[in-house]
């Protein structure tokens, strides 16, 4: 315990004499959080359209100016060389409304008049917000000029839990809390693992009277600190910029995080003991924590679109299970019942690669 | 002019371009690097990234029990948009399995619901909607009311709505995914691997010292950096080409416009790369800290790009930013020119910042690599 201990020690006072690591591991997944994590949305509101109204009449003026209140589109005027087609095809607008003739004189003898948008479907999910939000203010809007409805008509009552302002970042930065947390505690453990390699100063180690097991926990250790302090950084974020708060019991999000940087640390001793390199232990980690993290862990598109191929790999990102654990603690709220499996399976993982670094290391001996 | 050409196609610049090349061929990582990364990455985030709303588990509590409420849970699971993940006795229940996260949807159907739509009064159906994603939120809420109001419109059977709304998508009407993130992350490829293979090549002289031996060669300083950035330039535009044979065989990436417009924008962004990589490579002094540098430039770079989320949903301060971002106006002019088919004269103000983002990059690159040699 003794030498696991001074061994951490050892690790923390590497790091704390190199000012600009230590600098870095601080501010810089403050940033990354902050910037990305307020940055990235999928939702676009104030979409730019343009609006063609062939009818020129009061009634299609009220159905554009339906378009006008609306917080998801911005009219932009039509030009009246231009027409529809060459706005969307130079991309300055991502749909164009399109009244045709007779628009009021069809709606008033009851015979049905349509309207037309044509949506830019480069980018597939804006163009279903587009749909979705025309069509949700053409049915108002009809509501408003047809005749009364008979009676007997289904409405919906929509209760929005969890994110009732449908906030985007208090979804993503949750996200990229974890993001963060796989790559810059990751990165550093790595570093000092492989720099012990290069350096050749792994040889010190292995004379000393220092076993596998100590040397690796007082690593894991000193990276267990780093990380713990990185998410607590990560946590005032989360309830200062980004608005979110704990619901309900918070002992899943502490387990699971003191579990998810044991297994990132252990990871990360893992590479650095494989790599005695360490641009090309860098470079690992970047494929190994920062792309698998990013792409199979449901952090931005949902798991559930990748296709089975690849869908099974995610199963052993531990980044994957983390961020249900983040979420559920800021968000949802479900607590043990919900995510006692995620948090089992981050440690699981985390067992697992504590046990491969064991094995590379055990021998306490240098590779021929 | 004259110095160019003569710079161009001296002997002198051909036997160091031949020296780079064969460098650049012995070093075994560095080819290997410029294929199998960018193949596995436009394959991996081709597949992996898809936005689109599907399979969403819906969860049922229906009190009413009759043929009315029967079609309108067929109704809302007739789509792929939904699934039918189970039915509960109580919303309470309902509610736990949705805190739970098993669920992303619930619909509660009222115990008068047949009786309240015979007696031709309206009847309410609650929605409780998993609303921690915002996106997938906003597109199940318009799901579910566009079938609640198809299936009122079959109640009026006669009466066609005063009005209607037609939608036609245009350039991509089957809305694949992958189309938009494949010429997204196209840039993000070239800019990286770019400037990755860039800094590698440009410190490795500077590591071995062998910058000594540059300066003992009667070539000029521009010579060898003109020389150290053709073969460089030749070997991306040679992965430039790969990734869009996988983008068109693969991904079905329609090539609609000019592709002498895309491999013309391709070559900017090339050259932007390398600028890049060889400013990261003066400012390290070792490849450990161009590796490190690179590593905190490009995830933002990256992000913000425009490339897999669409600038238009980043807060407003941070829309300008994407002006100078390389990457952003690649993924432009590729999506306008191969998807919507666009020409020059719709991408050329983004041609235009690319080309002076690139002789920016390789000016300041060029300025100081041979400050560093002098």
């Amino acid at each position: 315990m003794q030498r696991i201990l001074a061994q951490a020690r050892k690790e923390l006072t590497q790091l704390v004499r190199d000012r600009l690591a230590l600098g870095l591991a601080l501010v810089l997944p403050v940033i990354l959080i902050g910037l990305l994590g307020t940055a990235i949305s999928l939702t676009v509101t104030d979409i730019p359209i343009v609006i063609q109204d062939l009818d020129q009449t009061p009634l299609s003026r009220q159905y554009a100016d339906a378009f006008r209140q609306s917080l998801t589109f911005r009219v932009v005027t039509l030009t009246p060389a231009t027409s529809p087609e060459t706005m969307l095809n130079k991309g300055r607008v991502r749909a164009a409304v399109i009244i045709p003739e007779h628009f009021a004189r069809d709606i008033r003898r009851g015979r049905g008049a349509e309207a037309q948008v044509l949506v830019d479907a480069t980018d597939g999910n804006t163009a279903r917000l587009i749909r979705g939000n025309a069509s949700l203010l053409t049915r108002a809007f009809a509501q408003d000029v047809g005749p009364p409805l008979p009676g007997g008509m289904i409405e919906t009552a929509t209760r929005l839990w969890f994110n009732p302002g449908r906030v985007p970042r208090k979804f993503y930065g949750p996200g990229f809390l974890v993001l963060a947390l796989s790559i810059f505690p990751t990165v550093l453990a790595t570093l000092a693992m492989s720099r012990e390699g290069e350096q050749q100063t792994i040889l010190q180690v292995y004379v000393s009277s220092i076993s596998a097991h100590e040397f690796l926990l007082g690593k894991i250790l000193a990276g267990l600190a780093v990380g713990l302090v990185q998410c607590l950084l990560g946590v005032i974020l989360m309830l200062t910029a980004f608005d979110l708060r704990f619901v309900g019991d918070p002992t899943p999000f502490v387990v699971g995080s003191v579990l998810f940087v044991f297994c990132m640390a252990a990871f990360a001793t893992l590479v650095g003991a494989a790599i005695p390199n360490q641009a090309a232990a860098v470079q690992a980690v970047g494929l190994g924590a920062f792309l698998l993290a990013f792409l199979l862990s449901g952090l931005i598109f949902p798991i559930e679109n990748i296709p089975d191929a690849l869908r099974w790999i995610s199963y052993l990102v531990q980044a994957r299970y983390y961020v249900l654990v983040v979420r559920d603690a800021f968000l949802q709220g479900g607590g043990w019942p919900a995510v006692w499996w995620a948090v089992l399976a981050i440690g699981a993982i985390g067992l697992l690669f504590y046990t491969l670094a064991w094995r590379s290391m055990r021998r306490m001996q240098v590779k021929a | 002019m004259k110095r160019l050409a003569r710079v161009l196609f001296g002997g002198r610049f051909w036997a160091l371009a031949l020296k780079e090349l064969r460098q650049i061929r012995r070093d075994r990582r560095l080819t290997i690097s410029l294929i199998v990364p960018p193949t596995l990455q436009v394959l991996l985030f081709g597949f992996a990234l898809d936005s689109d709303v599907r399979n969403l588990q819906l969860g049922i509590v229906d009190e009413s029990r009759t043929p009315e409420s029967r079609e309108l849970i067929a109704a809302l699971t007739q789509n792929r948009t939904f699934q039918l993940a189970g039915s509960y006795t109580t919303p309470a229940v309902l509610g736990e399995e949705l805190g739970a996260g098993r669920l992303d949807i619930g619909v509660v159907v009222p115990y008068d619901y047949a009786r309240l739509r015979t007696r031709g009064r309206p009847a309410t159906v609650q929605v409780l909607l998993n609303a921690a994603n915002a996106n997938t939120a906003q597109i199940a809420q318009g799901y579910v009311e566009g079938a609640v109001a198809s299936l009122n419109q079959d109640m009026l059977a006669s009466r066609p709505p005063p009005v209607a709304l037609r939608t036609a998508f245009l350039y991509n009407p089957g809305l694949v995914n992958a189309w938009y993130i494949v010429t997204g992350v196209f840039g993000t490829l070239i800019i990286l691997n770019g400037s990755l293979v860039a800094a590698a090549t440009m410190i490795r002289e500077k590591e071995r010292g062998t910058v000594e031996q540059l300066l003992m060669t009667p070539a000029s300083a521009l010579e060898v950096v003109t020389a150290k950035l053709v073969p460089l330039f030749i070997l991306l535009m040679a992965m430039v080409g790969m990734v869009l044979v996988i983008a068109r065989l693969v991904f079905g990436v329609p090539f609609r416009g000019s592709g002498a417009l895309v491999l013309l924008a391709c070559a900017c962004c090339v050259l932007t790369g390398i600028g890049l990589g060889t400013f990261v490579s003066t400012l390290a002094r070792s490849a450990n800290q161009t590796q490190l540098i690179s590593f905190f430039i490009n995830p933002p770079l990256a992000m913000l790009s425009g490339g897999l989320t669409p600038i238009e949903a980043m807060p407003k301060w941070v829309q300008p930013l994407t002006l100078f971002n390389p990457i952003a106006h690649f993924a432009q002019i590729a999506r306008s020119v191969l998807v919507k088919g666009a020409g020059l004269e719709v991408v050329y103000p983004n041609l235009l910042a690319l080309l002076a983002l690139a002789s920016l990059f390789v000016g300041i690159s060029a300025w100081r690599f041979r400050r560093q040699l002098s």
